[in-house]
């Protein structure tokens, strides 16, 4: 059903349905940090490393990265619409924080789960 | 009581200035509009729009102390002095107080504000019963002054593109109308990612309307009456196959 939403036929839902979702997604992500957190209370490089440590929770962490770089490029995007009326410098902001959220994709990736 | 106005006159002026005024208010001189026309006296050459006076033709919306509003019905008590006033923001001025609304009903006519109906036309008229008559309340009196569309960022930026808070909260007036038949064409009119999308709940047209209208509240009621329809739409074609296979 989602998915089917999420096709080409409504552009416009399209973008604003994944910003809602993402947001979701970090919402519950963070109030489960939190938790964890409190819970657990890691002090020091060792204990943070144990933090990381459980499967499912790199996996979260990385689910966590992913919603971030598409509600940021959403959003960002939007910002760049709005505020930045010449097109050819659009674009390239546009391609730069493209570049930028591939990167810290990759390097979120690497880090949580190579 | 103290005044700063915004004065242009593109014949005359290269640029825009404010003006001050100084001007002694008589008795009864209760609304921004009042003291606006008793400006007018000593400078006739001071351009804005007025009618009714109460708040019902929306000619006199304008920004007051940075916040759009309606002179007739804007308080003197409740201004702080200088009481700076600005033409209404993201519209050419034509002239001082007065700006081009084109744009503003280009958008408004471009949701069809008008019943779509495609039954014969009965004897008396097309009845609604009294909930769906409720239905319209807190959207058939919009007086379409502009105050929420031009303080509206989003408006400002793509004013071409997106329809602005009055438009969507008419086009909404007509997609609950018991007696419109086109509800699916409305909605898909608003498709396009920059006409409807663009809101991103700033608010501010909620803030500054002068008969306390929720625009947001009507632009949110769209959103969901899209996803509706995506819903909908993939049941059908669901349906569809599903009459084919057999």
């Amino acid at each position: 059903m989602l998915i089917e939403l999420l096709t080409k036929r409504y552009p416009g839902m399209r973008a604003w349905l994944m910003q809602r979702l993402t947001a979701l997604l970090l919402a519950i992500y963070s109030v489960m940090a939190l938790v964890r957190f409190l819970l657990l209370q890691p002090n020091g490089y060792e204990a943070w490393v144990d933090f990381f440590q459980p499967c499912w929770w790199r996996f979260a962490s990385w689910l966590f990265w992913v919603s971030l770089s598409i509600h940021a490029w959403l959003g960002v995007r939007d910002v760049f619409k709005d505020y930045v009326p010449n097109a050819h410098v659009r674009s390239v902001l546009l391609k730069l924080l493209v570049v930028m959220l591939w990167l810290y994709w990759a390097w979120a990736t690497w880090l949580l789960l190579v | 009581m103290k005044f700063s106005i915004y004065r242009f006159n593109p014949d005359v002026d290269k640029k825009p200035y404010m003006q001050n005024y100084d001007v002694e208010l008589q008795e009864g001189d209760q609304m921004l509009l009042d003291a606006l026309l008793r400006i007018k006296d000593l400078d006739d050459s001071l351009s804005l729009r007025k009618s009714c006076r109460e708040g019902v033709c929306g000619s006199d919306s304008m920004n007051i102390n940075g916040k759009n509003g309606l002179a007739c019905i804007t308080k003197l008590t409740d201004l702080k002095e200088p009481v700076v006033l600005r033409p209404m923001p993201g519209l050419p001025v034509i002239r001082d107080l007065v700006v081009d609304m084109t744009q503003f009903f280009e958008n408004y006519n471009s949701v069809k504000p008008y019943l779509v109906n495609n039954d014969p036309p009965p004897e008396t008229e097309r009845l609604q019963s009294p909930a769906d008559r409720a239905k319209l309340d807190g959207l058939y009196e919009c007086i379409l002054c502009g105050a929420c569309t031009t303080s509206c960022p989003s408006f400002w930026w793509n004013p071409d593109k997106f329809v602005g808070p009055a438009g969507l909260m008419q086009a909404y007036r007509f997609m609950v109308d018991s007696r419109d038949q086109a509800l699916d064409a409305r909605l898909e009119d608003l498709e396009a990612p920059d006409r409807l999308y663009s809101c991103h709940n700033i608010m501010n047209c909620v803030e500054v309307c002068p008969k306390k209208l929720n625009p947001n509240a009507a632009i949110a009621k769209i959103k969901d009456l899209k996803f509706e329809q995506a819903r909908a739409h993939k049941n059908n074609a669901k349906k569809q196959i599903a009459i084919k296979v057999v």
